[in-house]
Formats: C-alpha cells, sequence, structure tokens
C-alpha cells in the first residue's frame, strides 16, 4: 500500500517544484558562510567576561598563558565555539539524512533512540561505577548512542521487506520508550544519577572545553564530510524505496550505511552537548523551504544553517541572564519552538 | 583530611534516651520555662515561642539538624535529607541505624510516612533570607508542605553566628532535661574552645590575610556571602578577612561568577565547600580560569563546612583544619 503510494508521488510530485537556479544557491550559500563566519567572530568575541578584539589576536596569534583574558578566549570560548560548530553541523546533517532516509519529516536523531541511548547510558555507568568527570560521561553516551543505533536497526530489520521508514519509526519509539523506563528507574532509586542527569539533560556548551572537543571532533568531522557527500542517495530513497531500486541504488546497503553516518553524528554530538532536539528537526525543514527538493543543496544548507543557530542561541544563553548562562537547548527549545510552528503552519511539509 | 569524627558511643546515647522517656512522664520538669508542670516551650530562631503542653518525645528532624540532636544523645522518630545522605555531612559520625529516613530529596517529604511517626515536634533550621524553615522552603512540593502542619516546627537560627547556633541545640536540649554540662558533650565543648583558641592565635599571627569561601560547579564558580553563612560570619567576629562577594539577587547566600570571571576576587586562601569536597576540587580544577586565582594556583585551598555543623565537636574538627591551613598560607598570595 504504501509502495504504491510512493510510486504515484514520485510520479506526480516533479522535482523542480521550488527549484532555484544553480547560480543563485550557490550565492546564497557564500552569504550564509559568510553569515556563519560572522557568527563564529561573535561567539568568540562575546561572552560574560569582556574581552577586547587585540586581547583576542594576541591569544591566537601570540598566546601569553598568564593573561586571564587571552586564557578564557584560547581555552573556553574557542574551543566552545568550535563545539558547537562541529556539533550544530552534525546534528543538523544527521536531521536531514534520517528525513530523507526514512522519509519522514519529523525524524530527528531522538526518534533513532540516540537520546535515549545516551542518556541510559551514562545513567547506568553512574549507577554501576559512580559519579564521573564530564569527560568520561562523553565515552559512555557515544556508546549507548551507537548501541541504541544498531539496536533500532536491527529490530526494524527483521521481517522479509527489511528497514522499511515505518518500521524503522516504530522501532525507535519503542526502543526509545524502554530507554526511558530504564532510565526513570535507575533516577528514581539513584539520587546520584538524577542530579547528574538534571545536568547533562539540558543540553549545554558551558563547560566543554578542550578535552571535550579532541574527543568527540574527528568523528564529528569524517561523519560531516562523508555526510555532505550523500546528497545523491537521499535523493534516490525520497523517491521511495522501489523507485530508488529501480534507479540503481542498493536501498538496504545505503540505508545501513546512511544510519551508521547517523550513530556516529549523533553520537558524538549528543555526548559533547548532550541531547539538543531542535536543530536536527527543524534546520533541513528550513534548508528545504529554501532550496527545494534536491538533498545535495539540502545538506549544504543545512550544514551551515545549523551552526548559525546553534552559535547564536549559545551567545544568548551566555549574555541573557548574566552573570549566569541559560543552556543552548534552553534557548533553542523557547526560540526554535515558534519559527517551527510557523515553518509547519505554511510550508507543507508531508511532501518530501 | 579531618573532617570525620569517631562516632559517640552507643551505649551513652540509649542511655540517655531512656532518661529522656522518664522524663518526659513528666516527674522532673525543672528546666523548661512553662508556666504548668507538664508543658514545655523554647524559643525557635525565627523568634516565635514554641509552646507543647507536655515535653516532645517523638521528634522529626531534618538531617544536620538531627546530627545536632544526637550528640545530646536524643535520638529523632524520623529523618529526613535533603541530598543522597553521603554529602548530609553532618550525620557522617553519628548512628542513625533504626531511624526511618522520611525523605531522601531536597523538595521531597514523604508526608505520610511522617504522620505514622506520630511527631511531637519537627526540628529544622530557620533560614532568614528564604522566611522559611528547613523542608518547606518556597519551591517544595505540595505534600512537604503537609508535614509542618503534622507538629509544630522549630529550629536555630542560620543567620547570624555558627557557635550562638550550636549553643541554642545546648539550650534547646537542656529544656529537654538533659544535662548538658556534663559527658561527652561538655568534654566536646572544652575540645571546641581549645581549637577557637588555636584558631584566634593562628589568625593573629597572620594579619592581612584574606580568605574566600567558594563552591565550584560546572556551571559557575559559586563565591559564598558571610552574612548568609553562619560559619564565615564567626571566622569574620573571630578576626579572619573572609572576603564580602556581591549576593546575588534572587539567593543572596551565594554571589555566581562566571568561569570566565573566576579571577574576580584574590584571595590569599580558598575555602571550599567540603559537601563533596574532592569532586568539588576536580570541577573547579578541569576550568581553565581556576588557575587564575592565585591561591588556587598556590593550592592554598581548605575545605569549609558549607552550612552543615550542628555540633562542638564538628566545630572543632573544621577549626583545626582550617587554624593548619592558615599556619601556612601565605598572606601575599592575593591581592
Amino acid at each position: 500500500m504504501s509502495s504504491t503510494l510512493d510510486v504515484q508521488r514520485a510520479d506526480t510530485a516533479p522535482a523542480p517544484r521550488a527549484r532555484v537556479g544553480t547560480p543563485r544557491l550557490t550565492l546564497g550559500l557564500i552569504l550564509l558562510v559568510v553569515v556563519l563566519a560572522v557568527v563564529v567572530l561573535g561567539s568568540v568575541l562575546l561572552g560574560t567576561r569582556d574581552v577586547g578584539v587585540a586581547t583576542i589576536w594576541h591569544a591566537l596569534t601570540d598566546y601569553n598563558p598568564d593573561s586571564t583574558g587571552q586564557t578564557v578566549i584560547r581555552e573556553m570560548r574557542v574551543p566552545r565555539t568550535l563545539i558547537g560548530l562541529t556539533a550544530g553541523i552534525a546534528l543538523g546533517l544527521s536531521g536531514a539524512i534520517l528525513q530523507a532516509s526514512t522519509r519522514n519529516p519529523l525524524a530527528d536523531p531522538g526518534i533513532l533512540g540516540v537520546n535515549g541511548g545516551a542518556a541510559a547510558a551514562i545513567v547506568v555507568a553512574i549507577a554501576l561505577i559512580g559519579r564521573q568527570s564530564l569527560t568520561t560521561y562523553i565515552w559512555f553516551g557515544f556508546v549507548g548512542a551507537g548501541i541504541a543505533v544498531v539496536v533500532v536497526y536491527s529490530i526494524a530489520a527483521l521481517g522479509r521487506e527489511g528497514a522499511t521508514p515505518v518500521k524503522l519509526a516504530l522501532a525507535g519509539a519503542a526502543v526509545s520508550a524502554g530507554l526511558y523506563a530504564l532510565i526513570s528507574a535507575i533516577v528514581i532509586t539513584n539520587l546520584e544519577a538524577l542530579n547528574e542527569m538534571r545536568f547533562w539533560q539540558v543540553g549545554s556548551l558551558a563547560g566543554r572545553y578542550w578535552t571535550v572537543l579532541q574527543q568527540t571532533a574527528p568523528f564529528l568531522v569524517v561523519g560531516s564530510i562523508v555526510a555532505l557527500f550523500s546528497g545523491r542517495v537521499l535523493n534516490g530513497l525520497a523517491l521511495g524505496d522501489e523507485m530508488a531500486s529501480g534507479l540503481g541504488v542498493n536501498v538496504r546497503r545505503s540505508r545501513q550505511l546512511l544510519f551508521a553516518i547517523v550513530a556516529v553524528l549523533c553520537g558524538a554530538a549528543v555526548a559533547a552537548c548532550g541531547p539538543i532536539v531542535f536543530l536536527g528537526l527543524a534546520v533541513p525543514q528550513a534548508a528545504r523551504a529554501i532550496v527545494g527538493p534536491d538533498y545535495r543543496w539540502v545538506l549544504a544548507y543545512t550544514a551551515v544553517l545549523s551552526p548559525v543557530v546553534m552559535l547564536i542561541a549559545d551567545i544568548i544563553g551566555r549574555l541573557i541572564v548574566s552573570p549566569g548562562e541559560l543552556e543552548v537547548g534552553v534557548v533553542l527549545g523557547i526560540l526554535g519552538a515558534p519559527v517551527f510552528i510557523l515553518l509547519v503552519r505554511y510550508k507543507n511539509l508531508a511532501q518530501l | 583530611m579531618n573532617l570525620r569524627r569517631t562516632p559517640a558511643p552507643v551505649l551513652l546515647g540509649l542511655a540517655l534516651v531512656m532518661g529522656l522517656a522518664l522524663a518526659g512522664c513528666g516527674s522532673d520538669d525543672k528546666s523548661s520555662t512553662a508556666s504548668t508542670d507538664t508543658s514545655w516551650s523554647y524559643v525557635s530562631g525565627n523568634g516565635d515561642t514554641i509552646t507543647l503542653d507536655h515535653k516532645p518525645e517523638r521528634i522529626v528532624a531534618s538531617a544536620a539538624e538531627a546530627g545536632g540532636l544526637l550528640a545530646y544523645g536524643i535520638r529523632p522518630v524520623g529523618i529526613y535529607l535533603a541530598q543522597d545522605i553521603k554529602w548530609e555531612l553532618g550525620l557522617a559520625d553519628q548512628d542513625i541505624s533504626g531511624i526511618p529516613i522520611v525523605g531522601e530529596e531536597w523538595g521531597h517529604i514523604d508526608a505520610e510516612k511522617v504522620a505514622e511517626l506520630q511527631p511531637d515536634l519537627i526540628l529544622a533550621d530557620w533560614w532568614p533570607p528564604q522566611d522559611a524553615y528547613q523542608g518547606f522552603e518556597e519551591g517544595v512540593d505540595e505534600e512537604s508542605l503537609k508535614v509542618a502542619k503534622l507538629a509544630p516546627v522549630i529550629g536555630a537560627n542560620q543567620e547570624g553566628s555558627l557557635l550562638e547556633l550550636i549553643q541554642w541545640y545546648d539550650g534547646f536540649a537542656k529544656s529537654l532535661g538533659v544535662d548538658v554540662d556534663s559527658g561527652e558533650y561538655a568534654e566536646d565543648r572544652e575540645d571546641f574552645e581549645d581549637a577557637l583558641a588555636s584558631f584566634k592565635q593562628a589568625v593573629a599571627d597572620k594579619p592581612g590575610l584574606t580568605a574566600l569561601g567558594v563552591a565550584p560547579t560546572e556551571d559557575a564558580l559559586y563565591v559564598a556571602v558571610p552574612k548568609y553563612s553562619t560559619s564565615l560570619t564567626d571566622f569574620q567576629d573571630w578576626g579572619l578577612d573572609v572576603i564580602n562577594p556581591v549576593p546575588d539577587k534572587s539567593f543572596p547566600y551565594w554571589e555566581t561568577v562566571s568561569w570566565e570571571k573566576a579571577d574576580k576576587y584574590q584571595p590569599d586562601l580558598l575555602l571550599l565547600d567540603d559537601r563533596g569536597y574532592e569532586d568539588n576540587l576536580k570541577i573547579a580544577e578541569a576550568q581553565p580560569t581556576w588557575d587564575k586565582i592565585a591561591a588556587a594556583k598556590a593550592d592554598a585551598i581548605t575545605p569549609w563546612p558549607g552550612y552543615w555543623v550542628h555540633t562542638y565537636a564538628d566545630y572543632a574538627d573544621q577549626l583545626e583544619t582550617l587554624t593548619a591551613a592558615i599556619e601556612q598560607a601565605d598572606p601575599n598570595i592575593g591581592s
């Protein structure tokens, strides 16, 4: 039933619906990259401590470890910005890949059990071996996210037709529900786990310095580069499994590869800054609204737009409740929800 | 770390409980200030006088407050915690086996369990900035608030001197018929007097030494406001120059200092909140700016009892640790 619908849709939904010319798209992308550069600069420039541009220049070119201002720039704001940048790209790209490969406009890292897996692994670790440092949690979060994705995919792949979009969504929801039950069971009986969870679950870039970046950057960078080249495959899958097969795409192999990429990207991003859900859901939608259905462009735009949104939210969080900070996950929720509702209201999202 | 003292002898405690039970039968009432033979009253930390028609025998107490009672051999019938028991340092040296725990988290006290215990009195510190007793502050759940209606609440004032807070317990125990001038607690008090004398001497020997109370978290460095920390108030009164930060508006116990500005205050000696001292230190050391506090770089860091001391014995231990740190400190580290 669903496959006939897919074929019909592929027949009737012409790709050029919202297509903008390639030169204009290229120009737009260049503009967005400039915006990203400005936001990155802002992220290094703005914070609770006033640091002048000269200090920033010295911190980057002629670092004097005795200067507190330079230390703040070099050891705190630069790594924090780079984590926001790489994790933002990773979350956006995973969202785009998931939405295309599962043909589910509401797909985001949460739906695959990534967040639940990471959180469950961290909570279990606290319950078994006690409170740990942030850098230790990252490994647990990463492994947990990876296991969750493998489990979800394996469950969905059972049966003759393999891992169809609907079965993936159901398996993801079921595994997530199970994982959250496990998390609840642990945090109800283990106060330490509850307190650590509260801190981690919000999603934050605060307190993330070079060690966190060093741990996660290799996964984020390699994963993002591979993801950027998946546009053609995604275009095929977005047409429906049968159509994609007809076009010569190995549906099963492609989906497995894409899920592996998502597991690496989300696992590393969630481990680095906690479950930040909104980016992966909304940014690919916005990108598609701008560039149309060609996933090569959707991926490129998502990769630039996503860190822009992430870093702006983080900067706002730093400045809004000075001297303290508001976590980036909270800011994204507050700012993002109305934007997303508008997007859903005015764009027909079901037409992927 | 010299944070723990040897547990009090259990037998002595038992004997005292039995003595109390007998006293509670109404034969001996000499310390009561009440008008009739059997009634009992005592002035709470907020100035209210709590009066009961008989001496309270069944007391449900907040954690560190329970520690204060147990030091006098008075066993509460129930204890509610504000956090994991391993952070409730006021109970660390006390034998609480057999006493039901009726709350394990701030904001959640099991009203049903407390009701079953049929308390005569609830013992909890009075926190003036929040205008509330411990466990019944703004933000706790509805069920906790019901607990405060099961019996009158009484407690020592957590603004002002920590020594006076402990002396409030002296008076409280006395009103319950405990002979506070002999036995182990009398010895504890003498030990405390000695520790205090050494502390004052050490402070006098280090003119110009400044100290700062801090609690590091992943989010920010919290700097303690001495006015709302009974121990820091005492240290200031006894001559130690504890820096006064600018209190946050919403929660005046602390000034929140972002890690980017961690070098805002430059004391000669850092007093680090000892509720999870090792973890706190690890969190702080992971921050690139921690070393920008000269005292941190020089390792001039010593545990500071974060709002939990309720006994002479614990206070004496803390003063001894602090005295040793002051003796080693260099008054020229900070600025």
